[in-house]
Parts: C-alpha cells; sequence; structure tokens
C-alpha cells in the first residue's frame, strides 16, 4: 500500500547578505537593480520568503555567479571557513 | 551593534566595523512600520465594530432607557470601524488592489494569501448565518421576519466590511516589516 509521500523540506539557504555586502549594496540599491521592494531582500535574507526560479536566476545573474552558488538546500559552510580550509588544503597538496 | 538616536532626524547605526547613517524611521509613529501584533486587533475590531453597533443598538432600542444612555456606545463602535478602516488603508495602501502590476512576487503573494482568507473568513461567516437561521427556522420553529431594518443593517455591514476584508486579512497575514538596516 502506498502511503501519504512526504513533506518536501521547504527550507532554501543563501548567501544574499554577505554578497551584498561584500560589494557594498545597500538593500535598497539591490531592491531596485532587481525591480522588488527593499522589504523582500530583508526577508530574503532572513529565509522567510523563497524566491521564485525567476527572481533567485535574476539575483544569480546580477551578482555574476551561478545559481547554486547563491542558494542552497543545505546550510552553507561560512565564506571565511571555506577560504581558510581551500588555503590549507592547498598548502598541504605543496 | 549599538543604535542611538543623534539629534537632527538621524538614526546613527554602528556596527562592528562599519557606521551607517539614515533618516529616523522606527523612532517615529509610523503607519507603515506597524507591528502585526498592533495591526490584527486593529483588524478584528474594523470588523467587528459596525455588526457590534447594529447588535448594541437592536438591544437598547425596544426598551425604554433613553438613547442618551447607549447611544455613545453605537457611536464608540462605528467609530472604531471608521477609524481602523483608515488605520487600515493607510497601512496597505494599494497593496490589496488586484490590479497592481508594480507589486513584486512576494507582496502579490502575500495579496493572493490575503484574498484566500478573506474569503474563507466570508465563507464561513455566511455558513454560520445561514445555518443558525437554518436551526432557528427548522429545529425551533421559530418564523424569522426580515423586516426593512434588519434587512438595511445586513446590506450595510456588507457593503462596507466586504471591500475593508481583503485589507483586514492582509494587515493580519503580513509578517512585520524589517527595519532599514537590520
Amino acid at each position: 500500500m502506498a502511503g501519504r509521500p512526504e513533506r518536501a523540506e521547504t527550507t532554501t539557504y543563501n548567501r544574499l547578505a554577505v554578497l551584498r555586502t561584500e560589494r557594498g549594496l545597500s538593500r535598497q540599491d539591490l531592491a531596485r537593480a532587481l525591480a522588488v521592494n527593499y522589504q523582500t531582500i530583508g526577508y530574503l535574507e532572513r529565509g522567510e520568503y523563497n524566491p521564485s526560479l525567476e527572481l533567485a536566476l535574476r539575483i544569480a545573474e546580477q551578482f555574476g555567479l551561478p545559481v547554486e552558488a547563491i542558494f542552497s538546500r543545505q546550510p552553507f559552510v561560512p565564506m571565511s571557513e571555506q577560504l581558510y580550509a581551500d588555503r590549507a588544503r592547498t598548502e598541504m597538496t605543496r | 551593534m549599538y543604535t542611538y538616536n543623534i539629534p537632527y532626524g538621524y538614526l546613527y547605526t554602528r556596527t562592528e566595523n562599519h557606521v551607517m547613517t539614515g533618516q529616523v524611521g522606527p523612532t517615529r509613529f509610523n503607519v507603515d512600520r506597524l507591528s502585526q501584533r498592533s495591526r490584527r486587533p486593529i483588524a478584528a475590531v474594523t470588523l467587528l465594530g459596525l455588526p457590534a453597533m447594529y447588535a448594541w443598538s437592536s438591544i437598547w432600542r425596544s426598551t425604554s432607557v433613553p438613547v442618551i444612555v447607549w447611544g455613545p456606545v453605537s457611536f464608540l463602535l462605528i467609530g472604531l470601524t471608521i477609524a481602523g478602516g483608515f488605520v487600515l488603508y493607510r497601512f496597505v495602501r494599494h497593496r490589496a488592489e488586484l490590479a497592481r502590476p508594480d507589486l513584486d512576487e512576494r507582496q502579490r503573494q502575500l495579496r493572493d494569501h490575503a484574498y484566500v482568507a478573506s474569503y474563507g473568513v466570508l465563507a464561513t461567516v455566511v455558513v454560520a448565518l445561514v445555518g443558525t437561521v437554518a436551526v432557528i427556522v427548522m429545529v425551533f420553529g421559530h418564523p424569522i421576519v426580515l423586516d426593512g431594518e434588519l434587512v438595511s443593517a445586513i446590506g450595510i455591514c456588507i457593503g462596507t466590511l466586504i471591500p475593508l476584508l481583503p485589507m483586514a486579512a492582509l494587515a493580519w497575514v503580513e509578517p512585520d516589516p524589517l527595519s532599514d538596516d537590520a
């Protein structure tokens, strides 16, 4: 007997706040560039709103990154941690 | 993060590694920034004020109690709907309108959610009213007389509250606004 399908996990993690701050953009600037309300940027950053595929692609285009570099279904490793792990790996291979 | 006010209407926000300035928003009373906790009672009171006024008046009108005694409460109840309607309109503005191309996808999603909630509330009220009337007439055998006053009260309530319902629902479902510097 087929059971009920499991409810899909809907949490999406993103690096929007880090990328925006890195580029020195305010929420208003990013909102203007993406043609959305600035509050929407805030909700996206806090993970309280999941963007449509169209908006996610527009965000990726705006930052010049692949969409999977900005959005993930798994929590992101902090960029600093990732950077130093990569550096340590490079030094070990030398 | 430390936040403190400095003169000349500017809010100073100091974070660990940078300083930002911006015009004061959250420190002034601003309808646009009403919290969900404040909006929900306003929405409820707005929708209930007018029907409560009719219910309250109908209790006292058939008695010999002078209008001066119960009248002010009726004015207060109708005033709650009027004042609440203004506050809701100031908060929601045009975001509850169906034909707004300038809303983004999150705002459209919230608006659609508000409309679904409105229809849900409306359907529940209609079913409850029809059910109550059916029970009174069919189970208890009491006839219900729809006189002109009752019909006009129902008509005014429907005519006033149906346009307010999507606004109230949007004010109810919209999450707390985020501060500009968060």
